[in-house]
């Protein structure tokens, strides 16, 4: 591991530890176990993106580290969103190599390209973007709320932004999750969906929270296709030309 | 709601059959659903069949998931197994039993297919198998939690899950149960668990489920792409329209409308000739005391408001409207009026899933005002509530209502229900005024598959039905004229009568003898229309009296049972404040409606 990536695994804990209101170096070290080196933590002070005080004892990010730590949680977090639904593999391993490779820009347009997600895959918030604050759509989104589609059309869901965990206990239950094909059957007097073979009434607010694929092509299975051939490439070219390959691979599936 | 209970005998063995509600998963979202899983947790059961709509595979085998990690034997019925063939779909049912170790029987219910291999299967049922697994993490942190629940507590494992995923309800009920510090100690293993986890333990525990259902579905289940636009697939759509909903729903309530007026009213004068005249003479002969005689078929007689009223007046009419009413409950037509009155609810400040309730109403207000439990916003719950309780109809109110207008004519139905629908926009817009703003509870339901309607199914319903009216309602009716009998003798009748004449007259231009039927109402709503019949009968009541007389009935004190489900709901104080000022607006509406008919119209 080299350097930079080590005292970025750094950030992205203390960031972590922010959030569960911790700062006791103590903790850090048990949560790095091993890994732990003084000389990274040097390294981060002489930037200037953490602080110490009470002796030693505590540690914090500065204001600096806490911009640097957002950025990596968000590229993290985007790129768990992008493997696990998108590509539909397991997310861990890819997501920890990504954060530490891509640049801002590049994770703004795949937060784009998704139609900013705002939980990953755990649930976790995703920190804003600047793309986020201006929901920028200069690229085109690949990913769209379920409002969008018009009576009739069908698309795969890419996933489902929920904060409550019974109503998505409730959603998870209905088959309304990643990959489920949605038929949008109607919108006044209130949404009809059809997911997997049943009818479903629900309001306009659950259904804004719905994303799904642009068009009905499947594109998930398309990346999921190019991913198993390639996966490695991928990931550790940080190739997101996503739509230039495709149209060399279309493959019809099902019967 | 219904637990049925029975026996059967299948080869030597005698099992004890419980028939429970629907359940989605063991992740309870109701009170209902609450007491399926305590009864499996509890019971104990040997056997567990899982009747599963083929057409739902993917949303059941979320259920099948769960039961099988409690380590129960389960047997699967693939129903419906007809339908999904004509959508182009097939299950390979022998590939299921293989991945899942559980017997797996196609069955067509209605047509009763697929019950004998039911049978054989139950008396070969083995462990299932269920692979899912969390993760280290979470794996370890089971073990854990199993390791500190109490001894005797049955499915360890799922109960740990269910305790992860923070269900409340499984807490309270161990903290019951074990005392306070058996449960600190357990929830302070799952707090630790969650945090060295750190992310969302639902997430991740429902995406591991939701993997292993796709892993399943995609292995058992081939589509066909035909496409098929059957008639109940266009039916359920036009039924949800905007445009052509409307005029559907006003069909449904006129052939409701003439079915009873013009079948079930001819049936009920037939049988009043045929059957109580006669009887009515022989005892008038038979017995020669003058008390007993007017005990017996007087006018507060037991055999005349009591018996003959239940039987002779109201049962053809509820047995005409039942049979209708269940077959539109056998299609699936009534949960899509959600869809249709969904905007019109939202200005009375309830959202989608108050509706429900709201629908329900017009099967048994008890039972709707009981289903408000599961409306999370209080203000919604008692808007519902009120609402139910006021002016919607119930099965048998609304069969006695149209009975009654029917004899007036179309036009005197249409008043006396554009009045009642006007009353309850005017009360739900007022209540969501008065009541303080809280935040919205999501919407969210599953509509019914349109389906053609079972013939058996909807005779076995409506006997049960019309069985129980009898069973419950008829000694009811027969204590109710015992009582009006006994003060009407004492001279309390009159008393009361005195004091309420000037509003019945006057205010309400009803004759005085309605008092009766606004008591019957307090005891039973059927008991009070069917005295509303007998006065049209004999001439007593005019075109606008009937119409004044069915709104104040159907408005005027939601019955007995309904008032102690508001009691459970709201509380004694709040649930008879609420009473109070329905039994007020009621007659506040009928009078200004009696004044409107008579002095603005001069009918």
């Amino acid at each position: 591991m080299n350097l930079k990536r080590e005292s970025e695994e750094y950030l992205e804990r203390l960031w972590l530890m922010k959030d569960e209101n911790k700062d006791s170096i103590d903790v850090l070290m048990d949560a790095l176990g091993e890994n732990f080196k003084t000389e990274i933590v040097d390294d981060l002070l002489s930037e200037n993106l953490v602080n110490l005080t009470q002796n030693n004892k505590k540690i914090f990010l500065t204001e600096k580290g806490v911009d640097y730590a957002r950025q990596i949680i968000r590229a993290h977090r985007i790129a768990e969103r992008l493997i696990y639904d998108i590509l539909g593999s397991e997310f861990e391993s890819g997501a920890c190599e990504f954060e530490h490779i891509v640049t801002t820009e590049l994770v703004d347009s795949i937060c784009i390209l998704l139609g900013h997600p705002r939980e990953c895959p755990h649930g976790m918030p995703i920190p804003e973007g600047e793309c986020c604050k201006h929901s920028a759509k200069t690229a085109e989104s690949l990913v769209i709320p379920l409002t969008e589609l018009k009576v009739g059309q069908s698309a795969p869901v890419a996933y489902v932004n929920c904060q409550n965990d019974q109503l998505l206990h409730k959603i998870d239950s209905l088959q309304i999750r990643p990959r489920a094909i949605i038929k949008l059957h109607q919108i006044y007097p209130s949404y009809v969906i059809e997911c997997e073979g049943g009818t479903i009434a629900l309001d306009k607010e659950i259904v804004s929270n719905i994303f799904v694929w642009k068009k009905p092509s499947d594109i998930s299975d398309r990346l999921k296709e190019m991913h198993r051939r390639d996966q490695t490439e991928i990931i550790a070219k940080g190739r997101f030309k996503i739509g230039h390959r495709w149209a060399h691979q279309r493959r019809r599936r099902g019967f | 709601m219904e637990i049925k209970r029975t026996h059967c005998r299948l080869g030597d063995q005698t099992y004890e059959v419980v028939d429970t509600p629907g359940l989605h998963c063991l992740y309870i979202h109701s009170e209902e659903e609450l007491i399926v899983r305590d009864m499996i947790f509890s019971e104990n059961p040997d056997v567990i069949i899982q009747c599963i709509d083929t057409n739902r595979l993917k949303q059941s085998l979320i259920l099948t998931a769960d039961l099988l990690e409690l380590g129960i034997p389960v047997v699967m019925s693939l129903n419906a197994i007809d339908e999904i063939t004509r959508r182009g779909m097939w299950v390979d049912s022998s590939g299921l039993s293989r991945i899942l170790g559980i017997p797996v029987v196609e069955s067509v219910a209605v047509q009763n297919r697929g019950t004998k291999k039911l049978k054989d299967a139950i008396n070969n049922v083995s462990n299932g198998k269920c692979s899912i697994r969390y993760g280290d993490i979470i794996e370890k942190g089971i073990s854990a939690i199993e390791s500190k629940l109490p001894e005797d507590i049955n499915y360890k494992r799922k109960a740990s899950v269910l305790m992860l995923l923070q269900d409340p309800f499984l807490a309270d009920n161990l903290k019951k149960t074990y005392g306070e510090e058996n449960i600190t100690q357990l929830r302070a293993e799952v707090n630790r668990v969650s945090l060295e986890f750190r992310g969302n333990l639902s997430h991740v525990i429902n995406n591991m489920r939701n993997r292993w259902v796709d892993t399943i579905t995609e292995q058992v289940i081939r589509k066909q792409k035909i496409k098929l636009r059957e008639f109940s697939r266009v039916f359920a759509h036009l039924s949800r329209h905007p445009i052509f909903g409307i005029p559907i729903l006003m069909t449904i309530i006129f052939i409701m409308y003439f079915l009873v007026v013009d079948v079930a009213n001819v049936i009920a004068n037939w049988m009043d000739g045929t059957l109580w005249i006669p009887f009515q003479s022989r005892i008038d002969n038979i017995v020669s005391n003058e008390f007993l005689k007017e005990f017996l078929i007087g006018d507060y007689g037991i055999l005349s408001i009591g018996l003959a009223n239940a039987i002779i007046t109201i049962l053809p009419i509820l047995s005409v409207f039942f049979l209708f009413f269940n077959i539109l409950e056998d299609i699936g037509y009534i949960p899509n009026l959600i869809v249709l009155t969904k905007r019109l609810f939202e200005k009375f400040g309830l959202s989608g899933s108050a509706i429900m309730p709201l629908v329900l109403g017009f099967g048994c207000k008890t039972m709707a005002t009981l289903t408000t439990k599961s409306l999370s916003s209080r203000k919604e719950r008692y808007i519902a509530i009120y609402l139910i309780a006021f002016a919607i109809p119930c099965a048998p109110q609304m069969a006695l209502n149209m009975s009654i207008l029917g004899r007036m004519g179309v036009m005197a139905f249409v008043i006396a229900f554009s009045t009642l629908v006007f009353v309850e926009i005017v009360a739900g817009l007022t209540l969501n005024r008065i009541l303080k703003e809280e935040a919205k509870s999501d919407f969210i339901q599953e509509l019914p598959t349109i389906r053609l309607p079972s013939i058996k199914a909807v005779l076995v319903k409506t006997y049960y039905r019309l069985f129980w009216f009898i069973k419950e309602a008829v000694p009811v009716f027969i204590y109710a004229a015992i009582i009006i009998f006994a003060i009407d003798k004492v001279g309390i009748l009159d008393a009361i009568k005195n004091v309420f004449r000037p509003v019945i007259n006057g205010f309400l231009g009803l004759p005085i003898q309605m008092v009766d039927a606004l008591i019957l109402c307090i005891v039973r709503h059927e008991a009070a229309s069917g005295m509303i019949i007998k006065l049209i009968e004999k001439g007593e009541l005019n075109y606008v009296q009937s119409i004044v007389s069915v709104t104040i009935t159907t408005m005027f004190v939601p019955c007995f049972a309904n008032i102690i489900a508001m009691i459970k709901q709201l509380g004694a104080k709040r649930a008879l404040t609420m009473t109070v000022i329905i039994n007020g607006s009621s007659f506040i509406i009928a009078g200004v409606l009696n004044w409107i008919l008579v002095d603005l119209f001069k009918l």
